[in-house]
């Protein structure tokens, strides 16, 4: 079995100023890709997500969070984009997203994403973009779509090449 | 000695005696960095033309540094941040041929502490199992991530993987996992005493849904995988999301037996076409 280096940085944002953020022309290369989001500043404290500029009723999530007291389990079905949490207001907020075999252009997408923040506690979620298409480009913007990310967040994407 | 086609590189055929012909000089084809940091390996293809070759040989510029094999050939020792190029020559009985043309220059990188074993692309027909052999011990930690649809059955959608190392089908495995099913949370758990002859791993996409576009995944770290002072510990997070169905998963697992993990199976009925298993080495300090 022959070993290769892999989880290879493919872009980084650290935002200046509240704004919202495209990974484009994303390189075809990869067997996953990785987004890592440290985010404040949006309103309702997530990121929404849109691939390949696909605004359709495509998106759809189950997730699981704990609050401190209790372990809750939600869904959304026929959503206009996806969701990963983000820091609303001041609040900041961590997420690893994990975009597994997004090049090809055979299946739908599923991806998973594990984050949290301090004040409302962590959180995963499975996502489904009912589209086969291979991810060529990744636009997140806060939720409300098209709100602003706040300034000084972090968000990179990482690729992982399979031997 | 089977043919006689032209005098060797000395211009000398001698009367009478069959001499084998020389090689002709490969055609140099890609060099790719091993990811070692001190490794490359050398394609060529071997000429149309010539006699037949016994040993192909990659030399390194600077450094000397040769590799033999069949391509692509493996050429180790090299130094990490050194520009290099190859040329690759046949060897037979006769005499060494002339070399290729050079390679493009390659520059061997500092190795990530994340890389690439091995993968398995499930083709058409499907796949009973799995199978990562013959691991390599120089990791600290495993990390297999898979998308996967399967045959398999009892759990929402199906949605569960089956995974042994090194082969052990005895109750040794335990596992407990918390899930989210959209609409209520749960918890399950197979405890070590009379625990479970595999250990479940809950990401695949199973026969309870029907719309064979969609793949559950899975991703399942395998901490510490080369001791063999202690029972090992898996991770996984996985699941599925059918717009409508589906659930989020985090497990925790056990296997118990003290041997280093070197073979990995994943099994539950048959893998569909289109499901990709990648196993990852992450390094330790």
């Amino acid at each position: 079995m022959a070993a290769g280096s892999t989880y290879t940085p493919i872009a980084t944002y650290t935002l200046g100023s509240n704004t919202t953020v495209t990974f484009s022309s994303i390189p075809q290369t990869y067997t996953d890709l990785v987004l890592v989001t440290e985010t404040t500043g949006t309103t309702n404290g997530a990121l929404d997500v849109r691939f390949n500029g696909d605004s359709g009723t495509n998106y759809s999530r189950t997730g699981l969070y704990g609050d401190g007291t209790t372990a809750e389990s939600f869904r959304n079905t026929g959503l206009a984009y996806g969701l990963i949490s983000a820091g609303a207001g001041a609040t900041r907020s961590i997420a690893i997203s994990h975009f597994m075999n997004y090049s090809n252009s055979t299946t739908y997408k599923t991806y998973l994403t594990r984050g949290g923040d301090a004040s409302s506690g962590p959180g995963l979620s499975i996502y489904l973009w009912r589209n086969t298409a291979a991810i060529t480009s990744i636009a997140l913007t806060g939720d409300p779509i098209g709100s602003n990310i706040g300034s000084t967040s972090t968000l990179t994407l990482y690729g992982i090449a399979a031997a | 000695m089977t043919n006689i086609k032209r005098a060797n590189t000395s211009g000398i055929t001698k009367t009478g005696t069959a001499i084998a012909d020389v090689p002709d000089a490969p055609t140099i084809g890609a060099v790719t960095d091993a990811g070692t940091g001190t490794s490359v390996t050398v394609a060529y293809t071997a000429a149309a033309t010539g006699g037949t070759v016994t040993t192909f040989t990659a030399t390194s510029t600077p450094g000397s540094l040769t590799g033999t094999g069949s391509s692509p050939i493996t050429v180790s020792g090299l130094t990490t941040g050194t520009a290099y190029t190859f040329k690759v020559k046949g060897t037979n009985a006769t005499a060494t041929g002339p070399e290729s043309a050079a390679s493009s220059a390659i520059t061997p990188a500092t190795p990530t502490s994340y890389q690439s074993i091995a993968t398995f692309a499930v083709g058409a027909g499907g796949s009973a199992s799995i199978n990562f052999t013959s691991i390599p011990q120089t990791f600290k930690h495993l990390q297999v991530r898979y998308i996967a649809r399967n045959t398999s059955t009892g759990y929402v959608n199906g949605g569960a993987t089956y995974m042994q190392f090194n082969g052990d089908t005895t109750v040794n495995y335990s596992f407990h996992d918390i899930r989210g099913e959209g609409t209520s949370t749960s918890a399950y758990g197979q405890p070590a005493s009379g625990g479970n002859n595999v250990m479940y791993v809950n990401g695949s996409t199973g026969s309870g849904s029907s719309n064979t576009l969609i793949y559950g995944v899975a991703i399942v770290d395998i901490l510490d995988y080369t001791n063999t002072n202690k029972n090992k510990t898996i991770r996984v997070i996985g699941g599925q999301d059918t717009n409508g169905a589906g659930y989020i998963d985090l497990d925790s697992g056990a296997w118990y037996s003290t041997s280093a993990v070197t073979s990995i199976q994943l099994t539950n009925g048959t893998f569909a076409e289109n499901s990709h298993f990648a196993l990852y080495g992450i390094k330790g300090a």
